[in-house]
């Protein structure tokens, strides 16, 4: 009965939307690395950390006022509730209840309470001997009135600082990472120690005429030497003792330089690591990112422009030197193989990435990146360079949108200057921005006054705007001439003054940047008013 | 005749040669082998030392060639070729392509017209499909494109029709189906005058209008213009 019951109840929660919300809630509150509520909630815990441990040392030498009292409540009851809520998110009871149910029915042996029980308290227990949890503990227990012993103890709460602070985090982990060098050095020290103690109380004993009174003198004296701090309320005066201490002190300089250099090396090895997370945790907060696969000339050209252009993009080049130069020149960059997922995906392809380039010099590399990028979001916009002519097929077939060779590029541009270099050079300054004058796209909205307006009636002229031409895939403007066939799209060049525009067409306007983005305020305008 | 050279056989010279559309190219190479895959190309080849002055001039440099492209792939090689033929001939025009950006400015001290960096050219033109997607695609496929829609640049000569015109009288659009781009007026700069919306502008002989349109168009208006100097 009491067992239908309680699976009753596991049911009845995993299906409880709002249970659901509010643990998805504490879990962005407190656990969930990404969310902003989390770092406002870290804050707030270290301020609550060092006020609380302020008012403790306060007391130290001034009585214990009301208003510390409060606090220490408020502090104690903030941390209990932190406690309860990070032991209540760490596991889905329920979850397990269902599991052992499910596992009970499959195999039809009997759903035995204590069993479920003992599993969802194990997994709580788990939780309870984490480091982080017995901190959490030791940070309340004192405030318990009994347990005033453990006063001492309230200087946990400062190691709870630990658990807010994501660098301090880093530091520890780092720490980690050389356990086996640190245990190493660690047996070996406390070797050391035992036996320069023993040496040293051996001759230096009251009875051999010297200052140690014990042993506890002695394991002393031996800590403050070998750590080089050397205080000299004990010195050894015996000609044995100085001997000790010579070799003592000489082997001692080698154990400092040997931690020192473990602890320098865990930080070189570990610092390109934090680098690129540090760089992918800056890249997260960007929509609308632009993953340049490539740092050669035509990435360089590029990223300088897109930057100047306030665009947020992101270089990875496989050599190290290249992204090192991108960072001289301050680029966010990764040594990274673009066509590595992991690598992608990091970067946010599914989520914040726009455009994907593929600017490497070697065809093979760019069909592949082409390959690997289409393969994780279908919807990115994928730009590549092609070398050879013949492979510009393959990219496409590879899933770019946007195939461009530069050398085609450029031995067209080439001949096309020949003949008219006035025309060319005006062309190409207004195509790069380069003159005052701007080629822009302006897109007809829908309910804009521009709509099923014909060009005579919407006067260029006044705007001092020149209507190149409309983009359209309206079939209604089908029967007009010049008409350019282009992809999808049609091209209509000079359209006659009876050109009714419609919705979704696109303008192509010449003119000065002002006039143009005051034109499209105005369809801006009217099409939030229509 | 042969009035264009090309120096260099390789995709870029190969997209040149069929963007000029005409049967007087040479081409010239070093190497043996591009020099027999460009004629397999039914193109005409010279195969001379570009080292040497009198080669240059045997195959026309300084009499009936006026155009020069520099396609080899050094950029020390583009360079010498330049200063050679400027040397030979002070009218040619040189077209080079550069490698390094820091040759680009030793080219034109030698004498190059217009140098093209395809490195450059591909960033701009990738920064353009990402900052202006439709315009590119336009532009691309008309002016730069196989469509018939091209730019061009007449020059008025003296005692054409439109000298004395002003710019708003013109209505390219309309009598010619031609887009007028801007006006280069040579006796105040090189600079290129937008021609909508700023100050009126009374056109006098010398000036270049630039123009975008249909070649059929294009040669109408070229027609016009200069034709009716007579009456």
């Amino acid at each position: 009965m009491l067992a239908r019951f309680l699976i009753y109840i596991a049911y009845l929660l995993k299906n409880a939307a709002r249970y659901q919300r509010c643990k998805r809630f504490f879990y962005d509150l407190l656990e969930n690395p990404k969310s902003k509520l989390k770092s406002r909630f870290d804050i707030f815990m270290i301020v609550l950390v060092i006020a609380s441990v302020s008012s403790l040392v306060y007391e130290v030498e001034h009585d214990e006022g009301v208003w510390s009292l409060y606090l220490e409540n408020v502090v104690v009851s903030v941390f209990i509730a932190e406690y309860l809520l990070r032991m209540w998110i760490y596991s889905d009871s329920h979850q397990l209840i269902i599991d052992y149910y499910e596992h009970c029915e499959y195999l039809s042996i009997r759903f035995r309470i204590m069993t479920a029980l003992k599993k969802v308290i194990a997994k709580k227990l788990a939780y309870m001997v984490t480091p982080f949890a017995i901190i959490d503990l030791l940070a309340i227990l004192p405030s318990y009135r009994p347990l005033r012993i453990l006063r001492v103890f309230l200087i946990f709460r400062l190691f709870k600082i630990l658990r807010y602070s994501q660098s301090l985090k880093m530091f520890a982990d780092i720490i980690k990472s050389k356990r086996f060098e640190l245990q190493t050095l660690l047996i070996f020290l406390g070797f050391l120690v035992f036996i320069a103690s023993i040496a040293i109380y051996l001759f230096e004993n009251r009875s051999e005429g010297g200052t140690v009174d014990d042993l506890y003198d002695a394991l002393y004296w031996s800590v403050v030497t070998i750590s080089t701090v050397g205080y000299g309320d004990i010195t050894p005066l015996t000609t044995g003792g100085r001997a000790v201490t010579m070799v003592l002190i000489l082997t001692s300089l080698g154990i400092l330089a040997f931690f020192t250099s473990i602890i320098v090396s865990a930080f070189n090895d570990q610092i390109n690591g934090l680098r690129i997370s540090r760089t992918f945790a800056e890249l997260e907060n960007h929509s609308g990112l632009i993953i340049i696969c490539g740092f050669g000339r035509v990435g360089q050209q590029l990223a300088a422009l897109l930057v100047a252009d306030r665009q947020k993009v992101v270089i990875f080049d496989i050599s190290e030197q290249r992204v090192e130069e991108a960072k001289q020149e301050g680029y966010l960059s990764l040594v990274a193989n673009a066509t590595q997922n992991d690598m992608l995906e990091k970067a946010g392809i599914k989520q914040n990435v726009s455009t994907i380039i593929g600017a490497t010099g070697n065809d093979v590399i760019n069909v592949y990146i082409t390959l690997t990028c289409r393969h994780l979001n279908k919807d990115v916009q994928i730009i590549s360079r092609a070398n050879r002519h013949e492979n510009v097929a393959k990219l496409y077939q590879a899933g770019a949108d946007t195939v461009i060779e530069p050398f085609i590029v450029s031995g067209l541009l080439a001949a096309e200057y020949i003949g008219q270099p006035v025309a060319f050079e005006a062309i190409i300054g207004i195509l790069h921005g380069q003159k005052n004058i701007v080629l822009e796209a302006v897109k007809v909205k829908a309910g804009s006054l521009l709509e099923k307006k014909s060009i005579s009636e919407v006067d260029f002229h006044k705007q001092r705007l020149s209507l190149v031409g409309v983009i359209s895939q309206n079939a209604k403007h089908l029967k007009r001439k010049n008409r350019y066939v282009i992809k999808q799209q049609h091209f209509y060049f000079n359209p006659p003054m009876d050109f009714k525009l419609q919705a979704d067409d696109i303008l192509v306007l010449l003119g000065r940047a002002t006039s143009i983005s005051h034109f499209r305020d105005q369809i801006e305008q009217s099409h939030l008013l229509g | 005749m042969i009035r264009y050279a090309v120096f260099g056989f390789n995709p870029m010279s190969v997209e040149a040669i069929n963007r000029l559309d005409c049967n007087c190219v040479i081409v010239v190479d070093q190497a043996p082998e591009c020099l027999k895959q460009a004629e397999e190309n039914g193109l005409a080849t010279a195969p001379i030392d570009f080292r040497s002055d009198e080669d240059l001039k045997s195959i026309g440099i300084g009499k009936d060639i006026k155009t020069l492209f520099c396609f080899f792939p050094d950029d020390s090689d583009n360079v010498f070729l330049t200063l050679s033929a400027r040397a030979i001939d002070p009218e040619l025009h040189i077209v080079s392509i550069v490698d390094d950006p820091d040759a680009e400015n030793k080219l034109l001290a030698a004498g190059a017209n217009k140098v093209i960096n395809p490195y450059q050219i591909c960033g701009r033109k990738i920064y353009e499909w990402i900052k202006k997607p439709d315009i590119t695609n336009i532009v691309d496929h008309t002016v730069f494109g196989r469509q018939d829609l091209h730019i061009a640049e007449v020059e008025i000569p003296e005692k054409s029709p439109l000298e004395g015109m002003l710019i708003s009288e013109l209505q390219l659009s309309t009598r010619y189906n031609l887009v007028l781009i801007g006006v280069v007026d040579k006796e105040i700069n090189d600079e290129l005058h937008f021609a909508v919306g700023e100050r009126d502008h009374r056109l006098d002989a010398d000036d270049i209008l630039v123009i975008l349109g249909p070649s059929r168009a294009i040669r109408l208006f070229r027609k016009d213009v200069t034709h009716v100097g007579k009456n």
